[in-house]
C-alpha cells in the first residue's frame, strides 16, 4: 500500500457534510414541525406525512412528474438519435452542425425556458410562422391547454438536452468495430436492417445511460417549467419540484421536505427496475 | 486496522454530534439572544455613521425605488448601504433565504399581518412603535402594518387598494354615462361592452394571481363586518355560504365570457397595454397598475383615457392590499449599531429626505404635510383617497395567505368548480395556521 488508508479522511469528511448529513437531515426534517412561523423544531412524528397525502396535489404532481419525465425520456432518447445518425459521418459540415445543436446543453436553463415562452405565445413568432405559411391568422395558445401543456414543456426541456444526448449516441456509434458493418454490407444488409440489427443493439449501453439520465434527471424537472409556465395553465405542468418549492415558499418547510423525500423514494423506486432491464439488454453485446 | 477502526469510529461520532445538534437547534438564523425590549432610542437622521454598513434586500420590482436615498443617506452619515437585489419569487426567495441563515438589516416587504407573519416579527423584527415619522403619517397608514398591535412595517408610500380602470372612450361607446354604483351595475355595464364586441373585463389568468382579485371585492362589505378574522380564528370557513358565493359569482362571469379570449394565458404585464388601446373595457387591479400604464403612456394620456373607480358587492368600498413596494421591515440581527443605523435609515427616508423622495418617485404622499408632486395620474390620486373607507383584504386582514390565488386560476381553466377552490383553500389556511400555532386549528 502506497498511502495510509488516513488520507481519505479529507474526503470523507466532505462527503459526510456536503452529502450524506443533508440526506439525513431530509429524513430528519421530515417528522418535525420546521416552519418558517416559529423558531423552535419538534418532533411530530407521522403528521406531515398525512398532511401531504390528504391533499390531493401531491398525488396529482406525482402523477405530472411521472408523465413528464416519461415524455421528456422519449423525445430526449429519440431526438439525440436521430440527430446522431444524421450527423455520424465526420463532414465539416456535420462537425458544424454537431456543434450547433450542442449549444442549448450550454444555456442557461431559464433563458431556454424564457425564450420558449416568448415564441409560443398566442401572438408570438410560431404561431406568426405557421399563420404566414397557410395564410390565416393562428392563435393557439401553445402554453394555454391542460390536456397538452405538459407534452410541449417536456419538448422544451428535450430540445434543450437534445445535444448531450446525440454526443453519447455519436460516441456509442463510434465504437462499432468497422469489420462487423463491412460483414453486415456483403451479406446484403441495407442501411435500416443494418441499423436495426447490428448498430442499435451496439449502442445499447448509451441508449441506457441516455434514458436513466433523462427519465430520472427529469423527476428533478424545475427551472424550464418555471420559467415556460410556472406550474399552469391549472396546475397541469406542477411537476413535484415546482409543488415543493410552492409549499417551501409559503413557510411550511418540513412539509415540503416531507414531499422530497416522497421524490426520493420514487426516484429509488424507479431507478433499479429500469437500469436493471436496460443493462439487462446490453447482456448481447 | 486500527486507524480504520478508529476512522469509522470518528466519522460515526462526528456525524451523530452534528445530528444531534441540527435536531436540538432552532430555526437558522435565529437565536433567543437577539429577542428583547421594544426599541425605544430613534437615532438623528443626520449623525455620523462613518464603517457602518447595512444590507439591504430588495425584489426586482423594487430594485431601483430607493437608490436615489441611498446615495444621500450615504453622503449624509458615512454609512455604506449594500443593496442585494433578491430576484423573484421575491416573497418566497427571500424567506427561503432567511432559512438559510442569512439576514438583512432592512428589507422592503409587503406590509400585511399575513406576510409579516413569515419573517417571525416577534422575534426577528424590530418593533417601530413609537417611531417619530408615524405622527406625522395619515391615521389610514397608521393602522396598517401591524402584527398583534405592534408596528413592523415602515411605510414609504401609498398602499395600493383595488379598483376598476375602465376607458373612457370605451364606455362612452357602450352608452354608459356614469360609473356603476354596486356590483350589479357592473354586471349590466359589462353586458352592454360585451354588446359591443368589446371584452368588458381584462383577466391574466396565465399569471395566476391576479383571479384572487373578484372575490376579494366581492367579500369587501364581509370583511369590513370581520370575515377574515373570523376565518383567522376557523369561525369560519372559505367553504361557507359568503366566499363560496364570492367565488361562485366569478365563476358566472367567467362562463358568461366576460372576460379576454386568451384570459387563460395572458399576464399581468400585457393588461395596461389592453387596456390603454380599448381592447378591454375594464380592469380589476391594484393601485400600482397605474405604473405599468405609466410605463407605457405619459400622465396626460392615462388622464385623459383611464377613469377608476372602487367596486364592491353592494356599493362603491375599495379594498386595501399593501405591496411589496410600500414598505420597509428592520431585522433584529443582534448587532447594536446596525440596528440603530437601520432605524436611522427609515427615520432619513421618512423625516429628512421625505419630500425628494416623494417628487422623484411621482407618487402620493402618506404625509399630509408634504404636499403631492406633479405628474401624478389623476387615477392613483383617487385611488390613494379611497384607502381612508377601504375594507382590508385577505391579505390585510387573515392571519395566513393560503394560494387562493391558485386554486382559482384553476378555476378559470375549468380544472376545479368553486366547491373545490374553496376546500382546497381553507385545507391551506388550516395547514399555515396549524403551523402559525393559532388556535382552533
Amino acid at each position: 500500500m502506497l498511502y495510509p488508508s488516513s488520507f481519505l479522511a479529507p474526503a470523507f469528511a466532505v462527503l459526510a457534510v456536503f452529502f450524506f448529513l443533508p440526506t439525513v437531515f431530509n429524513f430528519v426534517y421530515a417528522f418535525t414541525d420546521w416552519s418558517a412561523f416559529h423558531d423552535d423544531i419538534r418532533p411530530v412524528g407521522l403528521a406531515n406525512v398525512k398532511a401531504v397525502l390528504s391533499n390531493g396535489a401531491l398525488l396529482s404532481s406525482l402523477r405530472i412528474t411521472i408523465v413528464y419525465a416519461v415524455l421528456v425520456a422519449i423525445m430526449q432518447t429519440g431526438f439525440g438519435l436521430g440527430l446522431a445518425l444524421l450527423l455520424e459521418r465526420d463532414t465539416r459540415i456535420n462537425r458544424f452542425a454537431r456543434v450547433v445543436f450542442f449549444v442549448p446543453v450550454l444555456m442557461s436553463a431559464l433563458a431556454v425556458g424564457y425564450t420558449f415562452q416568448a415564441l409560443l405565445k398566442p401572438d408570438g413568432p410560431l404561431n406568426g410562422l405557421i399563420g404566414a405559411l397557410t395564410g390565416q391568422h393562428v392563435t393557439i395558445p401553445w402554453l394555454g391547454s391542460t390536456t397538452w401543456t405538459v407534452v410541449t414543456v417536456a419538448f422544451v426541456n428535450s430540445w434543450k438536452w437534445m445535444g448531450l444526448a446525440m454526443v453519447i449516441f455519436l460516441a456509442g456509434l463510434k465504437t462499432i468495430p468497422a469489420d462487423v458493418l463491412e460483414a453486415a454490407r456483403i451479406d446484403g444488409a441495407g442501411r435500416w436492417r443494418t441499423f436495426l440489427s447490428i448498430r442499435f443493439p451496439l449502442i445499447a449501453p448509451a441508449v441506457t445511460f441516455n434514458v436513466a439520465t433523462a427519465l430520472l434527471g427529469s423527476f428533478n424537472g424545475f427551472d424550464t417549467i418555471l420559467a415556460t409556465t410556472g406550474g399552469g395553465p391549472a396546475q397541469q405542468t406542477e411537476v413535484l419540484d415546482i409543488y415543493i418549492f410552492r409549499v417551501y415558499g409559503n413557510g411550511l418547510f418540513a412539509q415540503a421536505t416531507t414531499m422530497s423525500l416522497a421524490l426520493l423514494l420514487l426516484v429509488a423506486l424507479l431507478a433499479f427496475p429500469v437500469i436493471g432491464y436496460l443493462r439487462k439488454r446490453e447482456r448481447v453485446l | 486496522m486500527k486507524t480504520r477502526r478508529l476512522f469509522r469510529a470518528a466519522a460515526a461520532a462526528t456525524c451523530g454530534a452534528l445530528l444531534l445538534a441540527g435536531c436540538s437547534a432552532g430555526n437558522p438564523g435565529t437565536s433567543s439572544a437577539t429577542a428583547g425590549p421594544v426599541t425605544t432610542t430613534w437615532p438623528d437622521p443626520g449623525a455620523g455613521l462613518q464603517g457602518v454598513t447595512l444590507t439591504l434586500w430588495m425584489s426586482t420590482q423594487t430594485a431601483a425605488m430607493a437608490d436615489n436615498v441611498i446615495k444621500a443617506f450615504e453622503a449624509k452619515t458615512g454609512a455604506k448601504i449594500n443593496k442585494v437585489v433578491i430576484p423573484d419569487v421575491y416573497e418566497t426567495n427571500a424567506p427561503t433565504k432567511l432559512a438559510t441563515g442569512a439576514k438583512p438589516d432592512l428589507a422592503t416587504w409587503q406590509p400585511t399581518g399575513s406576510m409579516l407573519s413569515l419573517l417571525k416579527p416577534a422575534t426577528d423584527l424590530q418593533s417601530l412603535d413609537g417611531a417619530p415619522w408615524l405622527a406625522k403619517q395619515t391615521p389610514a397608514i397608521q393602522k396598517l402594518g401591524l402584527v398583534n398591535g405592534h408596528h413592523y412595517a415602515a411605510f414609504v408610500n401609498v398602499p395600493s387598494v383595488l379598483g376598476v380602470f375602465y376607458n373612457k372612450s370605451v364606455f362612452q361607446k357602450a352608452g354608459i354615462t356614469s360609473t356603476p354604483k354596486n356590483f350589479n351595475e357592473l354586471l349590466s355595464d359589462a353586458q352592454k361592452i360585451k354588446a359591443k364586441g368589446v371584452a368588458p373585463f381584462f383577466g391574466a389568468a396565465g399569471d395566476q394571481w391576479p383571479t384572487q382579485w373578484w372575490p376579494q371585492v366581492l367579500l369587501a362589505e364581509a370583511s369590513k363586518k370581520g370575515l377574515w378574522e373570523r376565518v383567522s380564528q376557523n369561525k369560519e370557513k372559505f367553504t361557507d355560504p359568503e366566499i363560496l358565493g364570492a367565488v361562485r359569482q366569478f365563476q358566472d362571469m367567467v362562463k358568461q365570457g366576460l372576460f379576454n379570449k386568451d384570459d387563460k394565458t395572458s399576464k399581468y404585464t400585457e393588461s395596461g397595454p389592453a387596456l390603454l388601446k380599448g381592447e378591454a373595457a375594464m380592469v380589476l387591479q391594484l393601485t400600482s397598475f397605474a405604473s405599468l400604464m405609466q410605463s407605457t403612456a405619459d400622465t396626460a394620456t392615462i388622464d385623459r383615457e383611464i377613469g377608476w373607480f372602487p367596486i364592491s358587492k353592494d356599493g362603491n368600498i375599495a379594498t386595501s392590499v399593501p405591496g411589496g413596494d410600500n414598505a420597509l421591515v428592520a431585522f433584529k440581527t443582534g448587532d447594536p449599531k446596525r440596528e440603530s443605523g437601520a432605524r436611522q435609515f427609515l427615520r432619513f427616508w421618512l423625516e429628512t429626505y421625505y419630500p425628494d423622495y416623494v417628487k422623484s418617485a411621482g407618487t402620493v404622499s402618506i404625509e399630509p404635510t408634504v404636499p403631492a408632486p406633479a405628474g401624478v395620474p389623476e387615477v392613483v390620486k383617487q385611488a390613494s383617497a379611497a384607502l381612508d373607507d377601504a375594507a382590508g383584504s385577505m391579505q390585510q386582514n387573515a392571519a395566513v395567505n393560503p394560494d387562493f390565488y391558485v386554486n382559482l386560476a384553476n378555476m378559470v381553466n375549468g380544472t376545479m368548480t368553486p366547491e373545490q377552490v374553496t376546500s382546497t383553500t381553507q385545507s391551506q389556511f388550516a395547514q399555515l395556521a396549524q403551523a402559525l400555532g393559532i388556535q382552533g386549528f
